[in-house]
């Protein structure tokens, strides 16, 4: 079983969005949760702090979720977090870049908190294998 | 008694935040409707629509999912050319925009909307599909009003092929298996899903596996294992256009709160105090003087008192001024990836060196900056350097350089981008120019090699025959040079072939203060921004000649035409004009003739309100408190470019 303490970061430009993340993680009894607005923001919080977990959006200003993958992928102090990647654009092209790019999941909006539980217990699964 | 049991304070969020949205797409349609071609703008409201039908997706608001899925499919088509704005496709967007601001004030009310009008959605997929048939482009035959209302909103994003795919798939391939293609190279090189979990069609599923095994192979040699995956559903593939890069995300809405170093801070906070003290100082005086103290020492201490203010209040506006600059490497700090992917797709070697990031732009142009410069950056790697075997063919290091260098210069920003490519070809660039018919043969042969470098500037102009995926999306270099030009900067370009080009942009440090050049016209005074006046000439009347009708004047060899401020604001002049002002404006140089000067000043615009007089920027008041207009010289010219301007040269010349 995934530690509910866990730490998340919830990574949107639209505000709503974080607060639905934020509340379907809740609703799976995730409370640890710290937003940002955009992939510049997330990466410093990832830099100066500690997470656990990173769920982005794809599509946002500044610096866009693949980008911060990218550079969470080519960091080695975080470059083993978990990272989902969240859109609304459920493209073949989308997908191979985030694959390419090490993505741990994927997940196409507009999702339940039953999807996001599957989607995140298969990255637990492949975490402890 | 509400629709949205227990997401009433969503709701609320969403419509807030998705109303601003909307006003700012709305804004930017009325912009569209000018500049139907503006990538950056399509960009915009694409992202307006893609950002609201997210949030209502989650809120089940399928009506709303479905009308704006179809807009934003809309937008994506126009900013990749696939369709073109016409008054008509207007009227549908506009429709749509107040469906969807009709939907809002349902929703506030806490009721579910009901669907959109049908025929309205009838009329986007006829504009969807009509002018492109048999591409599969449209969405989905809308689905039976009342399916839609019912039906989860994973169906209402309505997918053009009926996947028989897991409950998580929308459209396009099956996501399960590719996700699970996925997770196990995250983890180890494991051979993808023999135990896949999700029944997936085993025709989606062995593609899948070839993803995962070509996973760690460059780009070219995944995308050919790809094609496979969609081929069984083509349909997917006319959704699949579009590709979001970097360039069109980041124009986002402005961000309207800024972060400010302290000491800054203080030091504006320390200037207002000072400023406060010598107010009382100017206070205490004045009621001296009222009470008809006058002597030496009285009018010496009032002297010193505005004296002081000036230097003060100069002060302020300079700390003021700082706490909106930001240094520019925030910016630059993205490209040198930029660049890197982009050479590594093309198969071309370079390397991207900055300089000068600590160098301090006022933030709003910062932002306003990024769309161009991506552009840039990205046209040198993919246009302006050559691939590795080229460059030894002519001599050259493998390796490209690309140097993206900002400097302050005066009171100037400069940002120039050099590549050690193979430089333009102006004869090249003049033969593309007449075969896209953007010129005719006699004008073209009418340019010089200068000339013929800003021919790259006009709209429609691209030297790629195929719009490559790597550029030829987002913005064009016309769109360059009109956010340049919105800044007040100017944009210049120097090439030699075989050696490289160098894209150079000057900008002014911040956008609250235009120096300007007051010039009196029909007794009146008018501002024009200095940065575009080269120099200022008199008028001699024997110097005017006539070509083809149009008054011009040769100016070291360069024939300029003439056209009087009264003429192009539309009024009878009052006088002969005596001087004329050298205006450069991107490519077009011409001569503004006046009847007298005033001088330079550094003034602060602001905007009139509710009027928008043609070629006006806004007003400002001069030092003698009266109100003067400031000029926007490219709306002014561009709105009378028929024959307001064109005086016939008998009203110049002195009988």
């Amino acid at each position: 079983m995934p530690d509910k303490n866990m730490r998340f970061l919830v990574v949107d430009d639209f505000s709503t969005m974080r607060r639905i993340v934020r509340n379907l993680l809740k609703e799976l009894g995730f409370t640890n949760v710290d937003e940002a607005e955009d992939g510049q923001v997330a990466l410093h919080k990832l830099k100066t702090q500690h997470f656990d977990f990173i769920v982005s959006d794809w599509n946002m200003p500044n610096m866009t979720g693949i980008e911060l993958l990218k550079a969470v992928r080519a960091d080695q102090q975080i470059k083993h977090l978990p990272f989902m990647m969240i859109t609304a654009e459920a493209k073949r092209e989308n997908i191979i870049e985030a694959a390419m790019a090490g993505a741990s999941g994927y997940i196409v909006k507009p999702f339940t908190a039953a999807t996001l539980e599957e989607k995140m217990n298969k990255i637990f699964q492949t975490m402890n294998k | 008694m509400s629709d949205f049991g227990g997401m009433e304070e969503l709701l609320q969020d969403f419509l807030m935040e998705s109303t601003d949205l909307l006003s700012d797409v709305d804004n930017k349609l009325v912009e569209l409707e000018k500049r139907p071609e503006d990538k950056a703008l399509l960009n915009d409201i694409f992202r307006g629509f893609h950002t609201i039908k997210g949030g209502a997706g989650f809120l089940n608001v399928g009506p709303m999912v479905n009308l704006c899925h179809r807009t934003e499919n809309l937008f994506d088509k126009l900013r990749n050319g696939e369709l073109h704005i016409t008054p008509e496709v207007m009227d549908v967007i506009l429709d749509a925009t107040g469906i969807v601001r009709d939907m809002f004030g349902t929703l506030g009310q806490g009721l579910m909307v009901a669907d959109a009008d049908a025929d309205v959605l009838n009329a986007l997929d006829a504009v969807l599909a009509g002018e492109m048939p048999g591409k599969a482009a449209a969405p989905a035959p809308a689905p039976a009003p009342a399916a839609v209302a019912a039906a989860p909103a994973v169906q209402a994003v309505a997918s053009p092929a009926p996947a028989p795919a897991p409950a998580a798939a929308t459209d396009g391939p099956d996501w399960n298996a590719l996700h699970q293609a996925i997770v196990p190279q995250a983890a180890t090189a494991q051979p993808a899903p023999a135990a896949a979990p999700a029944p997936a069609p085993a025709a989606s599923a062995a593609p899948a596996a070839a993803v995962a095994a070509v996973v760690s192979t460059p780009v070219q040699e995944l995308l050919p294992a790809a094609e496979h995956i969609p081929a069984a559903k083509p349909a997917s593939k006319a959704v699949a256009n579009k590709q979001p890069s970097s360039a069109g995300n980041s124009s986002g809405p402005q961000e309207n709160t800024i972060r400010i170093d302290t000491v800054r801070l203080d030091m504006v906070l320390n200037l207002s105090g000072e400023i406060g003290l010598t107010k009382n100082r100017l206070t205490t005086l004045r009621t001296e003087i009222l009470q008809g103290n006058r002597d030496g020492n009285t009018l010496r201490s009032l002297d010193e008192a505005i004296s002081q203010l000036d230097l003060l209040v100069g002060d302020l506006q300079n700390a003021v001024m700082k706490t909106r600059m930001q240094p520019i490497g925030r910016l630059f700090q993205k490209y040198p990836r930029l660049a890197r992917d982009l050479a590594r797709q093309l198969g071309k070697e370079v390397e991207l060196v900055l300089s000068g990031e600590e160098t301090e732009l006022d933030k709003t142009m910062i932002e306003d900056l990024n769309d161009p410069l991506v552009h840039l950056v990205r046209n040198a790697v993919d246009h302006g350097v050559e691939s590795p075997e080229e460059r030894i063919a002519a001599g050259k290091k493998p390796q490209s350089l690309i140097q993206l260098t900002a400097e302050q210069v005066g009171d100037h920003i400069q940002i120039e981008i050099t590549d050690d490519g193979k430089g333009m070809n102006p004869d090249a660039l003049r033969r593309k120019a007449i075969e896209k018919g953007l010129i005719d043969q006699e004008t073209a042969n009418g340019l010089d090699e200068k000339q013929c470098l800003q021919l790259i500037f006009m709209p429609g102009f691209s030297t790629k025959d195929q719009i490559s995926s790597v550029s030829g999306r987002g913005v064009g270099m016309d769109v360059v040079r009109t956010n340049i030009q919105k800044l007040n900067g100017r944009i210049d370009i120097n090439s030699l072939p075989g050696e490289g080009t160098r894209i150079s942009i000057s900008l002014p440090l911040t956008l609250a203060i235009l120096p300007v050049l007051v010039v009196r016209a029909c007794n009146q005074p008018f501002a024009v921004p200095l940065a575009m006046v080269r120099e200022i000439i008199t008028i001699d009347p024997n110097a005017i000649q006539e070509v083809s009708g149009k008054p011009t004047i040769v100016v070291r060899d360069e024939i300029l035409p003439l056209r009087t401020l009264a003429g192009l604001l539309g009024w009878e002049p009052t006088q002969k004009p005596y001087f004329g002002v050298l205006m450069q404006s991107a490519e077009k140089s011409f001569i503004l003739a006046i009847d007298s000067f005033v001088g330079r000043d550094d003034v602060v615009i602001k905007p009139l309100q509710n009027i928008r007089p043609k070629g006006v920027a806004g007003a400002t008041l001069s030092g003698d408190g009266s109100v003067v207009l400031v000029l926007d010289m490219e709306d002014l010219l561009s709105s009378s470019d028929g024959t307001n301007g064109q005086v016939r040269t008998s009203e110049l010349i002195s009988v």
